[in-house]
């Protein structure tokens, strides 16, 4: 932290906006830290409050304009690129998609404070044909209210950081300990997530070639190819693989009760 | 879960992408199959 806080009071604006940016537009780096970093350098006479909350705050309606223009003009295809980070991409999408219709336009406003729906609630009001304008409104306001929130904790609670940072500073050796601790924990954790959804180790799988000599070979009726894919129903133009039919996968009981148990099944998605 | 239920399921080794990129003929997704997103316009 103390490091940091020398690198703002160095680079200040640039720094702050830029982490605020890079946020916006889907990277992993923590906006909250740099703006609770900002609201101190603020409160201590380092930086300008007002220029700071004005840049910080121009960053990150680029960056969700950005987005927005983005999923206006790519759909789905933007969602699926931003989930790709995901363990499991499709439920991501899904997720964030549910969530937005649900709460509807006002999603906007506290998008920011919801993991997962954040960087995804730009490009899907894109998607969904939200006016320009109102987008921008309500990304205003969101914007500010995020901003604020992390910028006014640095700001008022300025001596309680410092404590800290003097606190970490004297432990400093035993934090970096139980920091990588944390990014191994993490890390651990998060191959168990991947193996725990890796579907591929329990079904059989098949090999592009080695299908495409099945149909050519034996009698199509015997076959049935199903494209388990949700999100690539939403673009028009969209391809699958011919003679193929769709299975929801979010709705797979019911799917089921129409598919044959006398035919192979290949399932794909992407 | 198709295994489960007496389905004799395999899944494509690379999907949509690697059937792509092996030449294999495709079909544009049915206008009735596409999935219309709701729009606040």
């Amino acid at each position: 932290m103390h490091d940091f806080m020398a690198l703002i009071e160095r680079h200040g604006y640039l720094l702050v906006s830029s982490i605020v940016f890079a946020e916006a537009v889907g990277l992993p780096v923590p906006a909250a830290i740099g703006l609770v970093g900002a609201g101190a350098a603020a409160a201590s006479g380092i930086l300008h409050p007002g220029l700071m909350l004005l840049s910080v705050l121009l960053s990150m309606m680029a960056g969700d304009a950005l987005l927005f223009v983005l999923g206006r003009y790519t759909g789905w295809a933007l969602l699926g690129v931003l989930c790709r980070v995901s363990v499991n991409p499709e439920t991501c999408i899904l997720r964030s998609a549910e969530s937005f219709y649900k709460r509807g336009k006002a999603t906007l406003i506290i998008a920011k404070f919801i993991p997962g729906i954040n960087t995804m609630a730009p490009p899907l009001a894109g998607s969904m044909r939200m006016r320009p304008w109102q987008f921008v409104r309500l990304d205003f306001l969101g914007a500010s209210l995020y901003i604020l929130a992390y910028f006014g904790v640095g700001y008022v609670f300025r001596d309680f950081l410092a404590t800290i940072t003097h606190g970490l500073q004297t432990a400093g050796r035993a934090m970096e300990e139980v920091l990588l601790l944390a990014i191994i924990g993490y890390a651990v954790y998060r191959i168990w997530l991947y193996r725990k959804n890796s579907v591929y180790r329990v079904v059989p799988r098949i090999q592009v070639e080695e299908l495409a000599r099945r149909l050519a070979s034996e009698n199509e009726s015997n076959v049935l190819i199903a494209d388990v894919r949700s999100h690539g129903y939403y673009d028009p133009g969209a391809a699958r693989i011919k003679g193929s039919v769709r299975l929801e996968p979010n709705n797979l009981a019911e799917e089921l009760k129409n598919f044959p148990k006398d035919k192979d099944i290949y399932l794909y998605c992407t | 879960m198709l295994r489960e239920q007496g389905f004799n399921a395999f899944v494509i080794v690379g999907g949509l992408a690697a059937w792509k990129k092996a030449g294999q003929p495709l079909e544009s997704v049915p206008g009735n199959d596409l999935v219309k997103l709701p729009t606040f316009n």
